[in-house]
């Protein structure tokens, strides 16, 4: 087996590798890496490098871990799951990443691909000019500080209050929208005039809006299905993936600058200038985890409001209110963020960066609605292949923190993307195959070719069979909404 | 040289670039341009706005890393993109602080007319380096920056 680095990595099972103790100098734990044989040899150096650089940080227990969708990122590699003690241990911002609550919402319907394919055209259209998308775009909230600060404190919450959304959708959002302990004192005024204007909005790069349909045989687990709101025959959901846009950017800008300085006086040296961190009790650590809970919070209230414009179109192009076409969340999940969860060794500072929060059955956290299932989980694959709805496992809790992969991660560069297709040609490629492309950018669109992706079926058939998570169904896209 | 070109292979996901500059000025302006190019096609771009940005730092580094970042601040924050950067940088002694005025021109977002790329989160440390050089004699400045996408 090659392999791009010249460590020794153990074989544990056939989906988890172990980099042991011994293969860097300052490495506190092992590295694992949950993977087939096939990814792991596809995986670049970075990976290898970056969870190892993790595993050397104060206070991590038991191991530094990598996804199977794992890549080359800043600081942790994307895909990266570490968890630290609060007491000795630290919080840094690289295993976050600069989109902080970078997220998935999977919102279902009633309706079949009979009822939407005559009208998809429509439908794309108003999505389109309902939720803006590209660079710089501002959403239709109007805030004043005082309500931008509220909105911070309460997330999603904060939405519903003002009538941007259902009662019912809290309890269909990872820590139903509204992380405690976001303190608006943390954040700067550069963090606030980026975000302001923000709430409601895409962004670009990744980030999308994704019509998709569920064919009866691509569901894999049909009762969980069921009990998830997902009945197959043709059904309609839609995916959205965006996060904190520029508040959250700044955020994670800023505390970068903090850290570099505080890592002198508490006398931390770390493997890569991306690491920077303090300890988690410390008050830039304090400081921190209270900005970016705001943060978080945004990025959550930034999908509610984006779902409501979403219902608001989907009424508008059906002619029925959204509750008469049944489209209630599924669930919305955080994959990069830094959360206090308790496992069997105590309260540990889990940091999830490109990794998905993936609670098993019987978990206090779950809404009573998935106590029995497990945590809904969503994985976004690129705009021409797919996405995947899964759910978290028992397993998951006692070997990865409850944590798993979160989408299928990138294998070409965006300027070689680029080179290989032009977005025009792709829109027109895509509309050939049944899938309808709205983008603000033609540029932007080349770059998320699904060539420059890896294959998410194989990913997500590693943490299935590893048992971290399991497949619920697959979601095949029909229109999609970019930057 | 061309005062800045873009490297792929150092962040699959994002936009990394090296800017050139025959002085400190030129360095800032090329490394602008870069950042400026990434966000939209600049020739989209009228330079109907404009921002006086001044700054100053002892490290020359930190400086380019502080310029760049303001630029994809008021990106959002004033809701423009930008037709070009005008800058000059200097230092009245050999140890004392380097000086930053630039200029920024552009105009407020139009999706409709302006030709938008990819929307900047933020400049990183990632691979981060400002270095001088001496190429036959003549002095080169050069820079290697990551942005994230």
């Amino acid at each position: 087996m090659k392999l791009n680095t010249a460590m020794t990595v153990n074989r544990i099972t056939d989906e988890i590798w172990e980099i042991p103790v011994s293969e860097k100098p300052g490495m506190l734990v092992p590295a694992r890496i949950y993977a087939t044989e096939h990814i792991l040899t596809g995986m670049d150096s970075g990976v290898f490098e970056q969870v190892t650089n993790v595993a050397c940080l104060p206070g991590i227990r038991r191991y530094a871990l990598c996804m199977p969708d794992g890549h080359w990122g800043y600081g942790f590699p994307i895909g990266g799951v570490a968890e630290f003690d609060p007491r000795e241990g630290i919080i840094s911002p690289g295993g976050v990443g600069y989109d902080i609550n970078c997220g998935m919402r999977l919102i279902r319907t009633d309706l079949t691909l009979a009822d939407v394919q005559p009208k998809l055209e429509a439908l794309m259209t108003e999505l389109f000019r309902t939720v803006p998308a590209g660079v710089g775009s501002k959403g239709f909230v109007r805030l004043n500080r005082q309500d931008f600060d509220d909105m911070l404190r309460k997330g999603a919450r904060w939405c519903i209050e003002r009538g941007y959304g259902w009662h019912e959708d809290l309890q269909r959002i990872e820590e139903r929208g509204c992380i405690p302990g976001a303190d608006p004192a943390k954040v700067s005024a550069h963090a606030v005039e980026r975000g302001i204007n923000q709430l409601g909005t895409l962004g670009s790069g990744n980030h999308y809006l994704e019509v998709q349909v569920v064919a009866d045989d691509r569901i894999f687990a049909r009762e969980t299905a069921a009990k998830l709101g997902i009945t197959g025959r043709d059904q309609i959901v839609v995916m959205v993936h965006c996060g904190s846009r520029g508040f959250g950017h700044q955020v994670a800008s800023d505390s970068l600058k903090i850290f570099e300085k505080a890592m002198k006086r508490y006398g931390i040296s770390v493997k890569d200038q991306q690491l920077a961190c303090a300890p988690f009790r410390s008050p830039e650590g304090q400081d921190y985890f209270s900005a970016m809970n705001c943060a978080a919070n945004s990025a959550f209230a930034n999908r509610q409001v984006i779902t409501h414009r979403i219902r608001e179109a989907f009424a508008r192009v059906f002619a029925r209110s959204a509750e008469e076409l049944g489209m209630h969340i599924v669930y919305d999940v955080a994959h990069n963020i830094a959360k206090v969860e308790r496992y069997e060794e105590g309260d540990l500072v889990v940091h999830r960066k490109g990794s998905t929060r993936a609670f098993g059955p019987g978990r206090p956290e779950l809404p009573e609605l998935y106590r029995e299932t497990g945590q809904p989980v969503i994985c976004g694959g690129s705009m021409e292949t797919g996405s995947y709805l899964l759910v978290g496992t028992d397993r998951a809790m006692h070997e990865t923190f409850g944590s798993t992969m979160h989408g299928s991660g990138r294998t070409m560069s965006r300027a070689q993307a680029k080179r290989s297709v032009r977005g025009d040609q792709l829109q027109r490629q895509m509309a050939s195959r049944g899938i309808i492309v709205k983008a603000v950018s033609m540029s932007g669109l080349a770059e998320e070719a699904g060539f420059a992706y890896k294959n998410i079926s194989e990913v997500v058939e590693t943490v299935d069979l590893a048992g971290i998570t399991k497949k619920v169904a697959e979601l095949r896209p029909i229109g999609n909404i970019k930057g | 040289m061309a005062p800045f070109t873009f490297l792929e292979d150092i962040a699959l996901s994002d936009a990394a670039f090296e800017a050139t500059g025959a002085t400190p000025s030129e360095l800032f302006q090329s490394a602008a341009q870069a950042v400026i190019e990434t966000l939209a096609d600049p020739r989209s771009v009228a330079p109907t706005w404009r921002r006086v940005v001044e700054r100053q730092d002892q490290d020359l580094a930190d400086l380019l890393f502080e310029w760049l970042s303001d630029i994809v601040y008021l990106k959002d924050a004033e809701g423009v993109v930008f037709r070009t950067a005008e800058t000059v940088v200097s230092q009245e002694t050999a140890t004392g602080p380097w000086r930053l005025q630039g200029l920024l021109m552009g105009e407020p977002i139009d999706p409709k007319r302006h030709e938008l790329r990819a929307d900047v989160k933020a400049v990183t440390k990632h691979l981060y380096e400002v270095r001088r050089e001496d190429r036959h004699g003549k002095e080169q400045w050069l820079a290697r920056v990551v942005l994230d996408i």
